[in-house]
């Protein structure tokens, strides 16, 4: 299968010595991949490299071949993305946000904008002003943004943050439907276990900026009943290993 | 170059929507009908002639240059930069397809045709003003030459922007930058008024550049010492903002 995305020796280390530590990982075409991890893991921290919105020590990322440090503009062409809560710009209706995305595609017209507001359900609010939204209406539209120009890799960092239930499986239903229809490859970050478990068809585990393990979830779950269980598991592990070698 | 018409289409749409922008234009009109009304005043009161009706225009442009249009190009900045940098909006410019350098040099190329704008606004204002309340004999060289000082004053201006762009890339809200510009455009200017010999060579001081081009015999070597001063400023502003720019991380 093809490698969509390449992440080598990625490495980042804050002043407060948290971080993430030497990821090493490959995501092939059409795989749902579900970054698991409590908070202050590391997870946004890779995904913000992953985006470029911030720069590795050492390390890269590379999309379909190309660097995220050296060649941002081809390695995000073809790149969709949600990072943290969607802030969209509060003086803009929902619509006016979705068109200042869409002028650097040229094959995204109204017509799509249109589309994705439905698919994300608040096409009825597109000349409302996003200062007016909820949580999870601010989420939507990010999610909108993300979908817009029809990504082949759509990055999502909690996506399902501030969405009610009703909103979770819709979106939920939509990656499924991407990922299976139009191959779209999916990097998912969240710490709702449930969640990665229904969604995602192989999981990494990000723990204190290591990344412990990655598997596919059938495999996960073929071994301990639930990915929870296996979370817990790998995290203990990690515990004692740490603990042994004085870390 | 698609995507940075795309980048400059976006930061133009931003800028209009934003009020702040529509209340630049009012006060430069505020301004203009004031210095009327008290050119007028002095005219029928004293009996003074004020002003004829190309000089307006550059009273109202010596007045707006020191007050209004430095604040207005502070706000444009602190709003394109320091604005999109405190509410995070700036994620969801900066993980499109389309490099740093180019949302910074779109962001820049907007403000300056803001300046620019409000610029044109004033002189056609200000000439309609002029000639309909100080009518009195104007030649064609005459106006060509206030043109020309408007245009003249858009470099200073552009040079002032990009040093408070400068400023929203290294401190971090737009508060302090605000104030800090207002602090150093004072220190700079009150420099300039105790050492005169220096005044020159100050980003300030050559606010005052476009009084060059209203000489009868332009003094050309005066003028392209100015424009290469402003150039030098520029290209360090310029240079040191989109560095601090690109090494930000969100």
């Amino acid at each position: 299968m093809e490698k969509v995305i390449e992440i080598s020796d990625l490495t980042k280390i804050y002043p407060n010595s948290r971080g993430i530590r030497n990821i090493n990982l490959d995501i092939h075409a059409g795989e749902i991949f579900g970054f698991l991890g409590p908070n202050g893991a590391g997870k946004t921290t890779a995904m913000k490299i992953m985006t470029g919105l911030i720069k590795p020590d050492h390390g890269d990322v590379k999309i379909f071949g190309r660097s995220v440090t050296e060649e941002y503009e081809q390695a995000m062409a073809e790149v969709g993305c949600l990072i943290e809560i969607a802030q969209a710009y509060p003086f803009l209706t929902a619509y006016e946000n979705l068109k200042q995305q869409a002028r650097y595609y040229p094959d995204v017209d109204s017509r799509r904008i249109d589309e994705v507001l439905e698919l994300t359900g608040i096409l009825k609010y597109k000349d409302e002003k996003p200062k007016k939204f909820s949580l999870g209406m601010k989420q939507r539209l990010g999610l909108a943004a993300a979908m817009l120009s029809r990504p082949k890799v759509l990055i999502l960092d909690e996506p399902f943050n501030g969405l009610d239930v009703e909103g979770m499986i819709e979106i939920r239903k939509l990656i499924l439907h991407l990922a299976k229809n139009e191959q779209t490859t999916f990097f998912i970050s969240s710490h709702l276990i449930h969640d990665v478990e229904l969604t995602c068809n192989r999981i990494g585990i990000i723990f204190d900026g290591r990344l412990l393990s990655v598997d596919t979830t059938q495999n996960i779950l073929n071994n301990y009943p639930t990915l929870e269980d296996y979370f817990v598991s790998e995290v203990e592990r990690y515990g004692r290993i740490s603990s042994s070698s004085g870390q | 170059m698609a995507v940075f018409r795309a980048a400059l289409v976006n930061e133009l749409e931003k800028l209009w929507k934003k009020r702040k922008v529509l209340l630049a234009v009012v006060l430069s009109f505020a301004v203009i009908v004031i210095g009327q009304l008290l050119i007028v005043g002095i005219r029928s009161g004293w009996g003074i002639r004020g002003t004829g009706s190309l000089e307006f225009p550059i009273l109202v442009l010596t007045v707006v240059n020191n007050t209004i249009l430095p604040l207005f190009a502070a706000l444009l900045a602190i709003d394109c930069f320091s604005g999109e940098f405190s509410n995070n909006t700036a994620r969801f410019l900066l993980t499109r397809p389309v490099s740093r350098f180019k949302i910074f040099t779109a962001k820049v190329a907007a403000i300056a045709v803001f300046i620019a704008v409000n610029l044109v606004l004033l002189l056609l204002l200000s000439s309609v003003a002029g000639f309909l309340f100080n009518a009195n004999s104007a030649s064609l060289i005459s106006y060509i030459k206030t043109i020309l000082t408007y245009v003249a004053s858009f470099f200073p201006l552009f040079v002032i922007a990009l040093g408070i762009i400068l400023l929203a890339n290294t401190l971090k809200s737009g508060t302090s930058v605000f104030f800090a510009s207002v602090l150093l455009f004072l220190v700079l200017r009150g420099i300039g008024f105790v050492f005169p010999q220096f005044a020159g060579i100050l980003p300030t001081g050559l606010l005052d550049w476009h009084h060059l081009w209203l000489a009868n015999t332009l003094p050309l070597a005066k003028i392209t010492r100015g424009f290469l001063l402003l150039l030098g400023y520029a290209i360090i502003f310029f240079t040191a903002g989109y560095y601090f720019f690109e090494q930000k991380e969100f």
